[in-house]
């Protein structure tokens, strides 16, 4: 038996049967990480991209660093439009090079200042991204406290965050990622220096507080809806060191008011009436459910960096996403049929061949997607269409190879055929693969989708046509093949 | 035998009218930029009203935001743009609220896309097409001679930005999905290309026949010109399932896919190797002789 001489059939076995494996679990109902995800445009959903503030969060981390410097050094300096200029006639011994680079500052060589330092590049970049995961975490258990599981939510660029929830959507979610939730309490304050006036917007109250908060949120351990008097309230703990501050503000201040605001806003003053050792509070003031069911969720979440504007939304409809797969699966399967039916006509058993060069391609295809955790969109399955062409096309590519050495008489019409089409193959190939590759690293949405299933296909096509569609005309006369004209 | 390289004389004024024809089209008509690159609001919705009545019924939007309405060919789903303005977050949900309450329309999808964020878009995707286009370019150069590599991005350059002109005669919206069709284009285009320029350098590198060019020009395009003309039709075919059967949203960009398949098919029969030979690749193959 020639045929079980040829390695091609067992590696052919080999494919079908690692295909098989990975392309199984798709089939189970069960989650596993290597399966096919079904993008929002297929499955219907909603889709928030999320921008931070860089320009907020250069401040601040200016604010910080200046601060930083003061303290440990007794240096001071000023912020000026994005730089840290220190001050002069102060002993700067202690401000060495490495001390400045491991603040990620460089000098500024474009300023006409002395001494004026700004962040590198290198490290803004790496902070802002550091920043940018921690605020991934921020916004995903804040998505997950209103329940929504399965949702997917990545780090995009340096300061972009893509969120994306399948099915019906909670109306709360854009509520409750876009607040920073910032909160902060007030001691009440009459004196006009360090002092700031904080509104509240609905009922038009406003205290007058000491500008730089007594306490933060940062210190909220838990905080969760409450109601009291029938009146739904959020009820917050603080942790033990903003326990102590708590007992220390309002034991020292009996009397006095204080205000908690939250991102800027007033949202309630009450007053201090005896010392609160627990550590907890309540914060009432015109809440629904609703309304101190969000405050609540966001406050144990923590604060967002920044402030976070919401740049693409986009919500796809079930019967879009629906209308899409059966068309699109309808019209996959029409052009596979006439692709198929014509090659047979055209090649007879040689397009027969090709008919199982495409089942294995697409089945490798699958399997490879499956395996990577693919999310498949409807650019991607263009992209398999694409793909499905590419292969037809190394086919016929070969056969008018073989045809042509046949008619030419050259000696061994069948390996010397393949092997130069190949080489024309590879060449053809290898340019869209690397195209696709640069397209994949550099594009967005859509761009993304065609190109990662461009990629896998054009990997599996190359390998199917080497091995399968080479062991059929290995293992075929070329009497048989139906290509001598 | 149809002599292709005589041609090239012909080829070329046909180009260089494409290529005028495009830039007059797209200088007149402009790209019908969709909101991925423009910012703004858009809805797709489908509704057994005509366009006049749903324009009447967005009436009701201020006067500040432009709204486009659009019948998407042979359906009844309407594509519905309106422009980017104040605190688009809070204004969507606004029309989305009104438009929930009308039982004639039924929202199939809603999105939005700040204008800053489309400015990025658009840089983000001339880096990645012009960054595969460079890795292209690099590609042909190094498997093959460097007037290949020019004359191979010229048709591919020539192919897109026909398209190009395409989409804009049709009113066809450019966005993110049509970059893609874009690169599709350009893929399918040098594809074509290299498998004929892998004929012509094996020819030019047999002994016996090497030294007429013109000869080996032609018969590199006669003996592909199965090859192409039976990829391109299994290609077209596939792409005309696409057409009548994509979903409302993507019918375009098949389309747009087919005319880059023809022009493909054009710019690599008779442009291409045309240009090869007008770089004096001859020169290039005697001086390796001697």
């Amino acid at each position: 038996m020639i045929i079980l001489k040829q390695w091609r059939l067992w590696v052919s076995l080999l494919l079908l049967i690692v295909s098989y494996i990975f392309i199984k679990p798709n089939f189970e109902s069960q989650t596993s990480d290597s399966k096919i995800n079904f993008g929002l445009d297929i499955q219907g959903g909603f889709s928030y991209l999320l921008e931070l503030n860089e320009e907020e969060y250069l401040n601040n981390l200016l604010v910080k660093t200046s601060q930083y410097i003061e303290n440990t050094y007794s240096i001071s300096s000023d912020i000026d439009n994005g730089e840290i200029v220190i001050s002069k006639n102060q002993n700067l011994d202690a401000l060495t090079n490495i001390v400045i680079q491991n603040l990620g500052l460089e000098i500024n060589e474009k300023s006409d200042k002395e001494n004026s330092y700004i962040f590198s590049k290198q490290s803004f970049n790496k902070s802002l991204s550091d920043m940018t995961l921690n605020a991934v975490e921020i916004v995903r258990s804040r998505v997950d406290f209103l329940g929504n599981k399965e949702l997917s939510i990545q780090k995009v660029g340096l300061n972009k965050i893509l969120l994306e929830i399948p099915g019906d959507l909670d109306n709360n979610v854009k509520e409750v990622i876009s607040k920073t939730a910032k909160l902060t309490l007030h001691l009440e304050k009459n004196n006009i220096v360090g002092s700031k006036t904080f509104i509240n917007e609905e009922t038009g109250e406003q205290v007058r507080v000491q500008e730089i908060p007594n306490i933060t949120g940062d210190f909220i351990q838990d905080a969760s809806l409450q109601y009291n008097q029938n009146e739904p309230v959020v009820a917050f703990s603080f942790n033990k060191e903003g326990s102590d501050l708590f007992a220390k503000m309002t034991s020292e201040n009996v009397g006095s008011r204080f205000a908690i605001v939250l991102d800027g806003s007033l949202i309630t003053a009450p007053v201090i009436r005896e010392s609160i050792t627990g550590g907890s509070g309540q914060i009432s003031g015109g809440f629904t459910n609703e309304t101190a069911n969000n405050l609540a969720i966001i406050l144990k979440s923590g604060s967002l960096p920044t402030q976070i504007k919401i740049i693409q939304e986009k919500q796809i409809g079930p019967t879009l996403g629906q209308e899409g797969v059966e068309k699109g699966v309808i019209a996959s399967i029409i052009a596979l049929i006439a692709i198929t039916l014509f090659m047979i006509i055209y090649y007879k058993i040689s397009g027969f061949f090709t008919v199982i060069t495409i089942i294995s391609c697409l089945s490798l295809l699958f399997a490879m997607m499956s395996l990577l955790n693919t999310t498949l969109t409807l650019p991607g399955v263009i992209g398999i269409v694409l793909t499905i062409g590419m292969c037809v096309d190394a086919n016929v590519l070969i056969f008018e190879r073989i045809r042509e050495n046949f008619k030419h008489n050259i000696e061994d019409p069948k390996n010397h055929g393949f092997n130069s089409a190949y080489v024309t193959i590879l060449d053809s190939n290898l340019t869209t693969l690397f195209a696709a590759i640069f397209l994949f690293a550099f594009g967005f949405g859509p761009i993304r989708g065609f190109s990662i299933s461009l990629i896998i296909g054009i990997i599996s096509s190359l390998i199917v046509t080497y091995i399968i569609l080479k062991l059929f005309i290995n293992i075929t006369s070329i009497k048989y093949l139906g290509l001598q004209r | 035998m149809i002599n292709f390289y005589s041609f090239k004389n012909k080829s070329y004024l046909v180009s260089l009218t494409l290529i005028i024809l495009t830039i007059i089209i797209i200088f007149f008509k402009g790209l019908n930029l969709g909101i991925d690159f423009k910012g703004g609001l858009n809805f797709e919705v489908k509704s057994n009203l005509t366009t006049n009545q749903l324009n009447e019924y967005f009436n009701f939007i201020e006067s500040d935001r432009e709204v486009l309405i659009k019948r998407e060919v042979g359906s009844d789903v309407f594509s519905i743009r309106i422009e980017s303005g104040d605190n688009n977050p809070v204004f969507i949900e606004e029309i989305k609220n009104i438009i929930d309450q009308n039982p004639d329309i039924e929202i199939l999808l809603s999105e939005y896309i700040e204008p800053t964020f489309s400015e990025e878009l658009i840089k983000n995707s001339i880096y990645a097409l012009a960054s595969s286009l460079l890795v292209i370019a690099v590609y042909v150069w190094i498997r093959f001679d460097w007037q290949f590599a020019a004359s191979g991005i010229f048709a591919l350059l020539h192919d897109v930005f026909v398209a190009i002109g395409f989409m804009s005669l049709f009113n066809i919206e450019f966005n993110l999905t049509m970059i893609a069709a874009l690169l599709l284009i350009a893929g399918y285009s040098i594809n074509d290309t290299i498998v004929l320029f892998d004929r012509l350098r094996s020819l030019t590198s047999n002994e016996e026949n090497k030294d007429n060019f013109e000869t080996n020009v032609n018969n590199s395009i006669k003996l592909n010109l199965r090859r192409t003309i039976l990829t391109s039709f299994t290609t077209i075919l596939a792409l005309l399932c696409l057409v009548f059967l994509a979903p409302v949203n993507l019918t375009e960009m098949p389309i747009v896919f087919i005319f880059g398949v023809l022009i493909g098919t054009f710019s690599s029969l008779f442009l291409v190797l045309g240009i090869v030979g007008d770089l004096n690749y001859e020169a290039v193959l005697k001086a390796r002789d001697s």
